[in-house]
């Protein structure tokens, strides 16, 4: 089975928010009660949250002197080797074939691991509920195993969110920077972020402009910082063990020794 | 549209002007998109930055209410330079046609102004006349008579200079766009020109679209594939709304409304037919009376007859004007008692909606038909208002949405779709056309039992195949649109098409456009022959609903070089299933397209047994080229634009009432004196309430209205539906942030706007997607506000409307919704 992804083609994105509509209607998630605009421009609500899975961001940017106003969108990165997995104790969250990441809420254990281990900060928590949940973007996995494409990609007018195999995602966003080396910036934002993943993303302003997380992640997978030091823990553990032994052995040594021995010294 | 939709993905620039097309109608975008994957450059002029401006590839900003200096300039760029396609002008507009010498243009008035009147003699304006009582041509376009150099006298004045400091517009980023624009005067090289209410809603609203007309024929892009004048339809059905005549100075199909003088029907089509004496034009609405009567049969059937005049005096024959503004003035001064309210919502959308909220207190009873509680429906119990001061008797009646229900819509490009119903109503809710038969069928009844005139409600045909729970077939209703034979041996037979309506009686047809659009099975060709939802009964017959049919063009059937999208057999187009009008314009004498690798017809020579035939989509009129091959005048051809009696399309224009070429004036209110006359603003308005405009002293701020991609209209669907509240939950003003600073607003602060009409709060957002204009030399401010909100629903907020002016279009009466004067100040926190 290939890998699929999304290809968000930010210079054909205008801001119309079909795509964030889409997936509230898609996943029947509850609508926030927000108030006047609460990022800037008409961005709404703040940030991804329980409810929201797809967040369209607007940005008004200086552009070597010239001003412009370009949009973003966040969600779930769908990484290839995804650091929230890495950090579940349960196996709640799983990297299908396919792409998605998805997470089986029967298995979760509401540890919360995979909220900080995560690069790009997606998976959330109900906090609010009795018995809370993780929640993300699913990347649609429902739909894709029924032959359909996730729904921003289906809601979108301008064709600025495509979906296919990652191959093919990765070809044709290349394609794209090449006819029209001017309009984008040479980089395809989720081809080595976080060691690749199913979200790719071009941009024709630098990317750090539209508050993408670039410097705090890695190029490889989160799983290859935490895998050495999860591998550590046997070590760590042993060692620790061996030191506080050590350490009990010599303090109890210590007051083993009898007190004519202090006369000895004395 | 001319064109259509799908058509913008051929042009070589897309100017949207008039319009934030990418925001309000986004899937527009998917074919501006394609546009641009070809290459297209897409030029966004604007008195903000928008969504728009954001998918463009040049901005050019410009004052608010200074459209026809901006084109007008553009004008003046294309003649001054020769950037025009001149074989294109000489032959199929009106450039050479000379004008009467009584015709002038002085200090801002053209000839024939009574300022009395505040109106113009409009035969001071007419062309001259040979003997035969054709218009005398210059051939030359050199005559100083000659419209060609009218045009260039009139538009000389409208200089770089002068246009930026009228408009504020940047030099080097106006010189770009007209740079650009005027570029395809090439006849290969197309653009076309998007348009919306930002162009109308102004009291020149109808000359700022001349000026688009103009420009678009001095570049050849008019009839072309990418090419055209479009106007954007803001809601899905307001195109069919138009053609069924849901205005008050046309009858279904743009027929005239008859004016009180015309009692008879004879006196009505002398009055209304056009005559040309012109061999080489085809005056196609010389056809006048054939589409009046089968409209009179269609509505009184076998009641009309010749004897009779077809019923015409069972007409009302209005005098004056009756548009919305009017309606409303009459109502606030108690003439009108009662209202139907469908699918409306003037408490939010109408122009100074304080007053228009005050008249509905006037009524003696409101009938409001909607989907939700609208702020209409509720005007008796809006904030600040005492319920039991108020004597109006209103009824809500719930409908059942587009969707949950069967019938047509006609988008921008006058393709009429049909549509199923995916849901049912919900509780109570019932299709407009049950509540209407309903209420047709109680009048029947009253008027059986007497009362004054009862015969136009009494004798009104209503056929429609009404089944047990009241619901019509609206398949009927679409069968009569289209029309049928009502005599003679093909009775009930549909009509063809209306070259084939009569005016003896013999044929009915309730809107003439769209006659054709519902035929006899037996008349089907090609793949509408299959099986489908398309193929129904009706009246008993076999019949093909075409704005039904679902039949892609197969792209290896598409002749070499021509235009793509035509799509002959998805849904139907009016008139004739023509996707492209005026596309006889868009070949040359011989019938060859101007732009061979996307033309949109063609005559081939080889086609009928070598008689020749044209090809592609369908000819706006089926004569042969205007030459023969050999290069002589064929005598049986006809000129291309036939719906007007000239037979060419009009540089200069008789019809307006506000001048024969567009002249730039101010707003009603504006912040600047007209830097080009005297003349302040349009000379033949009708103020409304000259105590209520805005001293610029006192407000000395332009402000404008608009909607966002959020929001629907005036709320009622979109302000209900908590997913779009969460997006847009308040009423906001943008405002730049120099304005900003010196009134020490942050983004997020309650602000005040008011005007001479009223006062609104909203949310401050202080952006540099406004910026304060140059004008005349002086700083001029200007503030956006959406106008989606009121006080039922979900999302409440102050309604934009309450600042807005009673004034309207000289030709149309739309309201000045997009330029007025206003002041702001920060809302003090107590």
């Amino acid at each position: 089975m290939a890998m699929n992804a999304l290809l968000i083609d930010l210079p054909r994105c205008m801001g119309c928010r079909g795509c964030q509509v889409a997936c509230k209607h898609e996943y029947k998630r509850a609508a926030e009660k927000t108030e006047f605009f609460a990022g800037p421009g008409y961005q709404n609500p703040r940030d991804l949250s329980k409810d929201t899975w797809c967040l369209v961001t607007y940005n008004e940017v200086l552009v070597n002197g010239r001003f412009e106003w370009v949009f973003g969108k966040r969600q779930c990165m769908h990484c290839q080797v995804p650091g929230c997995i890495s950090a579940c104790p349960v196996q709640a969250l799983e990297k299908l074939p396919t792409g998605p990441v998805v997470y089986h809420k029967d298995k979760c254990i509401g540890c919360r691991y995979c909220m900080l281990a995560c690069p790009f900060v997606v998976p959330r928590f109900e906090f609010d509920s009795w018995n809370p949940y993780i929640t993300k973007c699913t990347m649609c996995a429902h739909r894709q195993a029924r032959g359909e494409i996730p729904a921003c990609a289906k809601a979108c007018p301008t064709g600025a969110i495509t979906f296919g195999e990652r191959d093919a995602m990765v070809r044709e966003a290349q394609q794209r920077i090449a006819n029209n080396p001017n309009g984008y910036v040479h980089h395809i934002y989720g081809l080595h972020e976080a060691g690749g993943t199913c979200v790719l993303h071009i941009s024709s302003v630098p990317f750090e402009k539209l508050g993408y997380i670039t410097k705090k992640v890695p190029t490889s997978p989160m799983v290859a910082h935490t895998e050495p030091a999860m591998k550590g823990i046997p070590f760590v553990m042993f060692g620790l063990a061996a030191i506080l032994g050590l350490g009990y052995h010599l303090r109890t040594r210590l007051e083993r020794q009898p007190a004519d021995g202090a006369g000895d010294r004395q | 549209m001319t064109n259509h939709w799908s058509d913008m993905a051929h042009a070589d620039v897309v100017m949207i002007c008039g319009s934030n097309a990418v925001e309000n109608h986004p899937i527009a975008s998917r074919w501006i998109e394609r546009a641009k994957a070809n290459g297209a450059v897409v030029l966004s002029c604007d008195p903000r930055y928008t969504r728009t401006t954001a998918f463009a590839d040049h901005y050019c900003k410009m004052r608010s209410g200074t459209d026809i200096a901006f084109v007008g300039g553009m004008i003046n760029y294309a003649l001054q330079n020769d950037r025009v396609n001149r074989e294109y002008v000489r032959h199929y507009t009106n450039a050479t046609f000379l004008v009467n010498p009584e015709y002038d243009f002085e200090a801002g008035l053209f000839a024939g102004y009574d300022a009395g009147k505040r109106a113009y003699d409009a035969s001071k304006w007419a062309y001259e006349l040979d003997e035969q009582g054709v218009p005398v041509r210059d051939m030359t376009m050199e005559h100083p008579r000659c419209v060609f150099q009218l045009l260039k006298k009139h538009f000389a004045r409208y200089d770089m200079d002068t246009v930026c400091s009228i408009t504020g517009a940047p030099r080097e980023d106006y010189e770009k766009i007209c740079d650009v624009f005027t570029s395809t005067w090439a006849p290969d090289r197309v653009a076309t020109w998007l348009y919306a209410m930002g162009t109308t809603q102004h009291t020149h609203g109808t000359q700022n679209i001349r000026t688009y007309a103009i420009l678009q024929l001095l570049l050849g892009n008019i009839g072309m594939a990418g090419g055209g004048v479009n106007a954007l339809r803001g809601e899905s059905n307001v195109q069919g709304s138009t053609d069924m005549a849901l205005l008050f100075h046309i009858l279904p199909g743009y027929l005239k409304v008859p004016a009180p003088p015309l009692q008879t029907l004879a006196a009505y089509l002398e009055k209304n037919t056009p005559k040309s004496n012109d061999p080489s034009s085809g005056n196609w609405w010389q056809n006048t009376p054939k589409y009046m009567v089968s409209l009179l049969k269609a509505w009184w059937g076998d009641h009309a007859t010749k004897e009779n005049d077809f019923c015409y005096n069972y007409l009302p024959k209005p005098s004056g004007d009756r548009s919305f503004i009017s309606l409303f003035e009459a109502i606030y001064a108690g003439t009108i008692k009662g209202l139907l309210c469908f699918g409306q919502n003037p408490a939010v959308g109408g122009p100074n909606s304080n007053k228009e909220r005050e008249a509905l207190a006037r009524l003696d009873w409101l009938v409001c038909v909607d989907l939700f509680e609208t702020d209409t429906a509720t005007f008796w119990k809006r904030p600040g208002v005492d319920p039991s001061k108020i004597q109006t008797e209103v009824f809500l009646l719930p409908a059942a949405a587009s969707m949950e229900k069967q019938g047509s819509v006609v988008n921008s490009g006058r393709w009429a779709q049909w549509r199923y119903a995916a849901a049912k109503p919900p509780g109570d809710a019932r299709s407009d056309a049950w509540i209407v038969t309903r209420l047709v069928q109680e009048l029947k009844a009253l008027y059986e039992a007497g009362g004054a005139f009862p015969e136009p409600i009494r004798h009104l045909t209503w056929d429609y195949h009404v089944d047990d729970h009241g619901e019509p077939d609206i398949q009927y209703v679409a069968a009569e649109i289209s029309g049928y034979y009502m005599e003679g041996e093909q009775k009930g037979r549909q009509v063809l098409n209306f070259t084939k309506l009569a005016d003896d009686g013999s044929t009915c047809s309730g809107c003439w456009i769209f006659c054709g659009s519902y035929a006899d099975y037996a008349d089907g060709k090609g793949p509408e022959l299959n099986d489908g939802p398309h193929i129904t009964e009706v009246r008993g017959r076999k019949t093909i609903n075409r704005l039904a049919k679902r039949f892609k063009e197969d792209p290896a059937k598409v002749p070499e070089g021509r235009c793509r999208g035509l799509d002959p057999d998805w849904a139907w187009c009016w008139p004739l299933n023509r996707r492209i009008i005026y596309n006889r314009a868009s070949v040359d004498h011989q019938g060859q397209p101007w732009s061979p690798h996307r033309w949109v017809i063609r005559w081939n020579p080889a086609l009928a047994d070598g008689k020749g035939a044209w090809e592609g989509d369908v000819p706006d009129g089926g004569w042969p080229p205007l030459n023969n091959p050999d290069g002589t005048p064929n005598p049986a051809s006809r000129n291309p634009f036939l719906m007007r009696p000239e037979g060419v399309a009009c540089l200069f224009a008789t019809a307006l009432t506000d001048g024969p070429f567009p002249e730039h004036y101010e707003p009603l209110e504006s912040p600047v004196a007209n830097l080009l006359s005297p003349q302040q603003f349009n000379p033949v308005i009708k103020v409304w309430e000259p105590d209520l405009i805005g001293d610029p002293r006192e407000f000395p701020i332009v402000a404008t209205t608009y909607r966002v991609c959020e929001h629907w209209q005036a709320g009622a669907m979109t302000r209900n539906a908590s997913w779009l509240v969460e997006l847009m939950p308040d009423v906001f003003v943008e405002l730049s942030a120099d304005l900003a600073q010196r009134k020490g607003i942050h983004t997020g602060d309650w602000v005040r706007v008011s005007t001479k009409r009223g006062t609104m709060r909203a949310r401050a957002l202080v952006t540099r997607r406004f910026e304060p204009f140059f004008v005349a030399g002086k700083l001029v401010d200007q503030i956006g506000i959406p106008w989606h909100w009121g006080y039922a629903g979900l999302a409440t907020g102050d309604s934009a409307n309450v600042l807005t002016p009673h004034v309207g279009d000289a030709n149309t009466m739309i309201p000045e919704y997009k330029a007025f004067l206003c002041r702001v100040e920060k809302e003090e926190v107590v």
